[in-house]
């Protein structure tokens, strides 16, 4: 089953939202579904834990993983790959493009408008209330406003994210599904799925939820610790 | 309240806030701009104030002028920046005036890159700027204790009214971890009455405050250069800070790592011991003063057989170490500082050389005769 409704999905949030880590998940989700799956990094704004620490892990499962040239990958350079451009006109079955964080990183989507436009897109907004800014329904409607005038697309739909990194406890996740499921209701938008760590997503009560839910298997990590290993089916 | 998840240099921004620091000035360069993002819309919020300045030399001085007043300030920048207000934090510890400065260090030297580094432990211990002058070193390893170390160091700048300097590297800035914000660690009152040149009559004082740093007469400058030395040997006495990892068992080999570098140093501790080899790891947590005695006496133990400074720099902290540990021990080095931090299987594999009674650095101190 997809857990997207058009051919481009663009992943937008403030920054620390978890859109990177959730791009990288539902690219090995779909994958390991069977769909073929383009997962592109355009994110200018932030050098640091981007898609492409996760680029051999998804180029072994099968994934398309779109950058900038090589040479550039560690500079703090506004470089968008003309690829990308391609990719939006000839789209895998699940494209997923991985924007920066807030207005100021969802801003090069508008440079895209010309392709985007003629596109099967939807661009769903991450959400960790565990963060600060997002804390609050007010604070994500607000975000959400500023990246929607940047991008110039509108929000379809929100991925819950909430966690607290290795502190995560299922009462986090509880919490941070009972938060979304407002924000949802209260801002009239779907909630398209919330995630929870590999380890803690069995012992969840998914039966009692609406949405269906996207386990994370963490990538970006820190130097001391070994990203999960991706294997193609799970 | 509860934990939230914040990056480094989100934490460091509101760590200032609660410890009542409301005077930020600064000039943004990765991997540190998210500070001055941060602040630029929390100071305004809390009442406070950030200004950017027209260059880094410029918000040193800002720093400066605003401290002589009395107030608590601070900055953030990294490497080039830090170079940039080196003259101005000379000037500061001269006047004896508390201000605080976090460097979020990038590659050097030069323009050098975005990724992390520990190049700059040279420039923040034995002084980027000129004259007799020490400033008060942190070195923190977590987002938490980033926010920690931040918040203890307005009471410590004004302690010994003397710059304190936060030292992190790209890593501290960049990544994210749940944090909490002390109560406790909430500033008191500052003593600004004791040196603020803030007008006798406002604080009803008849006492001058001069904030001055030329002394033209050579025993007045002499004088003036024993009172700061007084300082920085108190701070030696009282502010030593340190964590040690395995110390208690029969260590082979000792790692002395600081900052994110020595939690891969930890995970290799781990992985090592899981192996059968028994590695101690000395973390200092203050940069300057410098665990000198922990560190000799760590090394001291009858089954150490060498020590070894593991850092992103091509070995600054060793010479530190050897001074420590004067020879009573083999002292060595490993690092990088490209902006790939070595992994914990390179560190595995140098101390297990260093077990087998080989050095297989290139580079390293033990070369020299």
């Amino acid at each position: 089953m997809s857990l997207v409704r058009k051919d481009i999905v663009v992943i937008v949030g403030n920054y620390g939202s978890g859109k990177t880590e959730v791009a990288i998940n539902l690219a090995v989700y779909h994958r390991r579904a069977g769909f073929s799956v383009s997962v592109a990094d355009l994110d200018l704004v932030n050098p640091y834990f981007r898609t492409r620490e996760a680029r051999r892990p998804l180029e072994a499962l099968g994934v398309r993983v779109v950058l900038p040239p090589d040479r550039y990958l560690t500079a703090d350079l506004p470089i968008l790959d003309p690829a990308v451009a391609g990719l939006i006109r000839r789209p895998s079955q699940v494209t997923i493009l991985d924007a920066g964080g807030n207005d100021v990183g969802a801003t090069v989507l508008a440079s895209l408008n010309h392709v985007l436009a003629a596109a099967s897109v939807e661009m769903l907004q991450v959400v960790n209330p565990f963060r600060p800014f997002t804390e609050t329904v007010e604070g994500c409607q607000r975000i959400r406003a500023q990246i929607e005038a940047a991008a110039r697309l509108p929000v379809a739909g929100w991925i819950g994210n909430a966690h607290l990194m290795d502190e995560t406890t299922p009462q986090d996740l509880m919490e941070g599904y009972r938060f979304v499921t407002t924000l949802a209701e209260r801002s009239g938008l779907p909630l398209r799925c919330v995630t929870a760590p590999v380890h803690l997503a069995a012992g969840l009560p998914r039966d009692q939820w609406t949405c269906p839910l996207l386990p994370i298997e963490r990538q970006l990590v820190p130097p001391w610790r070994r990203p999960l290993s991706l294997t193609p089916a799970r | 309240m509860g934990k939230i998840l914040m990056k480094g240099n989100e934490a460091i921004g509101e760590a200032a806030i609660r410890a009542g620091c409301l005077n930020y000035f600064a000039y943004p360069i990765t991997p540190q701009s998210e500070v001055a993002e941060y602040l630029s819309w929390r100071m305004p919020e809390v009442g406070g104030v950030f200004l950017q300045g027209e260059s880094e030399v410029a918000v040193g001085y800002m720093l400066f002028g605003a401290a002589g007043a009395g107030e608590r300030v601070f900055t953030t920048s990294s490497s080039p920046g830090i170079s940039l207000m080196s003259e101005a934090i000379s000037y500061i510890a001269a006047a004896q005036l508390p201000a605080v400065f976090v460097n979020i260090i990038r590659g050097g030297p030069g323009l050098g890159g975005i990724l992390p580094s520990q190049g700059d432990y040279f420039q923040a211990t034995k002084g980027g700027g000129h004259g007799d002058y020490r400033l008060l070193v942190m070195a923190p390893a977590s987002v938490q204790e980033t926010a920690e170390m931040v918040m203890q160091a307005f009471p410590l700048a004004e302690k010994y009214r003397n710059p304190v300097m936060i030292l992190g590297d790209g890593l501290i800035g960049q990544m994210m971890e749940p944090v909490e914000f002390p109560d406790h660690l909430r500033t008191a009152p500052s003593n600004k009455d004791e040196w603020a040149s803030s007008g006798m009559s406002t604080r009803g004082s008849s006492r001058r405050n001069l904030v001055k740093s030329l002394f033209l007469d050579p025993e007045t400058l002499n004088n003036q250069n024993l009172l700061l030395k007084a300082k920085y040997d108190r701070m030696k006495r009282e502010e030593v800070r340190y964590e040690g990892y395995n110390l208690q068992g029969d260590y082979r080999v000792l790692i002395v790592s600081y900052g994110t570098m020595s939690r891969v140093c930890r995970t290799a501790v781990d992985n090592l011991k899981a192996q059968g080899l028994e590695v101690g790891l000395l973390r200092p947590q203050t940069l300057f003063p410098f665990p000198e005695r922990a560190i000799r006496e760590a090394a001291g133990k009858s089954t150490c057989r060498a020590v070894i400074s593991i850092e992103m720099s091509m070995g600054q902290m060793v010479e530190d170490v050897e001074r420590s540990v004067r020879g009573i021990r083999s002292v060595h080095w490993y690092g990088k500082c490209g902006g790939d931090v070595p992994t914990p299987e390179e560190i595995m594999e140098v101390v297990r050389d260093l077990d087998d009674g080989g050095c297989q650095t290139p580079g390293c101190i033990c070369d020299k005769e």
